[in-house]
């Protein structure tokens, strides 16, 4: 049998193959597309009884606001959730592929599934991108082990928190955290605090805005909060409407063209039926 | 699949035009424990016998219906390592189509995806059919459904259908019984009554497995209580 050398398949990663030629572009000029962000002020914290999840509602792309009610909490179990700042594709994607793993892990265990084990799933799997995958992550659930909070970064470290912030807005949200936050807060107390850290983004930072999203996880079940608090309602419509009288835009020229019947009418006989 | 030296299938034609690998694979599948199942107006039961080699076997340790999705179950008769390797890859497929359309796979692509494997391994290199015959059960936006796929790779919607030893009889009995309008608790009551025909022994909670699905969607293993309590109403 002759030797042959086997290509194998790549096992995972990323392949910066490509990386040298997108330099070499980028040095001749060649605009690099613009991603959508989530600019993004991501909180999460631990209350007496479980986690309370918040997030913004703003989506960018470069300057330009491209969603005004997005949703920054995903799903990853029946008992976890994370909420995820960054470039939005990495964000969703991450998320959907480790909450389809943790189904699958909770068939192969008939256990429900622990938040440390969807912590080490989306570091690994971040890790290993080295950071390419831009998803920063603040995961939290109630387990078995009790509740738990948790910050992702995008090359893979995680924090373990009573309270974090991600995202571009996460100095304005800590600085809230850090003045209001205390142990043991009840779940009004703690989605108050959330709410205003949460707030303090959406007005303080540009890349976040318009409402305010929550997920209060306790052992009890999970309850999604969606826009929770509406800050920046549109209330600059007019109730009658606008009308615009003729005059306000200055007419160049007019032309009047008739428009030619295309269509010719033939009498013919009906089709004859089989 | 299978090492260079054995790109040939092992399953190959007889003189009289049958696989007779797959053959003896159904004849592992007669030798097994019986299931059943039953589709409901409003729901599908499956039903397996669980005996096991000897008294000293934990009987909580040992599951033989499993959850494919929160709305898909299987039972099997047969091998149960084969069942095993089978319902891991439908589980898997089950998360891709989720993860592509965003939505719960219906439960005839599923079957027809888990098929399409079993049919794999009668025509690759090096590799046997598999020794089980599954009952794959659910409840998607078609209704209650049930199918039976055999190590051939076919596969079939019934009404109510038995797998494994003794089951001319079940069929026969389950034919007598069954009832277009049937419930979902008539049908768990005909599932017991089926399974209880060929038993030997003293049956139990401990040596059956029942699942079933409603409309709710949420497919479940009945505890060893329930299945007592079943038992008892039917007695």
């Amino acid at each position: 049998m002759t030797k042959t050398t086997i290509d194998l398949p790549p096992k995972g990663g990323f392949s910066f193959d490509l990386c040298r030629r997108n330099a070499f572009l980028e040095s001749q000029g060649t605009k690099m597309p613009k991603f959508r962000k989530t600019g993004t002020t991501i909180v999460g914290l631990i209350f007496k009884d479980g986690v309370i999840l918040g997030a913004d509602t703003r989506a960018t792309e470069g300057e330009i606001v491209c969603d005004k009610n997005c949703e920054k909490i995903h799903y990853l179990a029946p008992n976890i959730s994370c909420c995820g700042a960054g470039t939005a594709a990495d964000t969703e994607n991450v998320t959907d592929m480790v909450s389809s793993q943790l189904e699958l892990h909770r068939y192969a265990t008939g256990r429900d599934s622990r938040v440390v084990t969807a912590l080490t799933m989306l570091k690994s799997h971040l890790f290993g991108y080295q950071g390419a995958v831009s998803a920063a992550l603040v995961l939290g659930g109630v387990d078995v082990t009790g509740p738990h909070l948790h910050a992702v970064y995008p090359h893979g470290s995680t924090d373990t928190l009573p309270f974090a912030t991600m995202g571009s807005g996460s100095l304005a949200a800590m600085a809230m955290f850090e003045s209001r936050f205390k142990e043991g807060m009840t779940r009004e107390e703690g989605i108050e605090v959330v709410c205003a850290a949460i707030c303090a983004g959406i007005f303080n930072d540009l890349g976040s805005g318009s409402n305010v999203d929550l997920c209060v996880i306790t052992k009890g079940g999970k309850e999604y909060l969606r826009n929770y608090q509406q800050p920046n309602p549109r209330s600059y419509t007019h109730s009658k409407g606008y009308h615009f009288t003729s005059g306000h835009t200055a007419i160049l020229s007019s032309k009047i063209r008739a428009l030619r019947n295309q269509v010719r009418v033939v009498e013919g006989d009906a089709m004859e039926e089989e | 699949m299978g090492d260079s030296q054995y790109s040939f299938s092992l399953t190959t034609f007889s003189p009289s035009g049958k696989l007779v690998q797959i053959e003896y694979a159904l004849t592992a599948v007669g030798a097994g424990q019986t299931s059943l199942g039953i589709k409901a107006s409003n729901g599908v039961v499956i039903a397996t016998e669980k005996k096991l080699p000897s008294i000293l076997v934990d009987e909580n340790s040992v599951h033989k219906i499993q959850l494919i999705t929160p709305n898909i179950g299987v039972a099997y008769s047969g091998m149960g390592p084969d069942s095993r390797v089978l319902v891991r890859k439908s589980r898997k497929q089950a998360q891709q189509y989720k993860r592509l359309y965003h939505e719960p796979i219906p439960l005839s692509q599923l079957v027809r995806e888990t098929a399409a494997v079993m049919q794999e391994f009668t025509q690759s290199g090096g590799v046997r059919p598999f020794g089980v015959s599954l009952l794959v059960a659910g409840f998607d936006d078609n209704g209650p459904q049930l199918y039976q796929v055999d190590p051939s790779g076919s596969y079939f919607s019934w009404k109510a259908s038995a797998i494994g030893k003794n089951v001319s009889n079940a069929k026969t009995f389950l034919e007598k019984r069954y009832t277009d309008d049937m419930e979902l608790e008539d049908a768990i009551h005909t599932a017991i009554l089926t399974l209880k025909e060929g038993f030997e022994g003293q049956i139990s909670g401990k040596n059956i497995e029942i699942g079933i699905v409603d409309a709710s969607r949420k497919f479940r293993v009945l505890t060893p209580a329930e299945v007592d309590d079943y038992l008892a109403e039917v007695e």
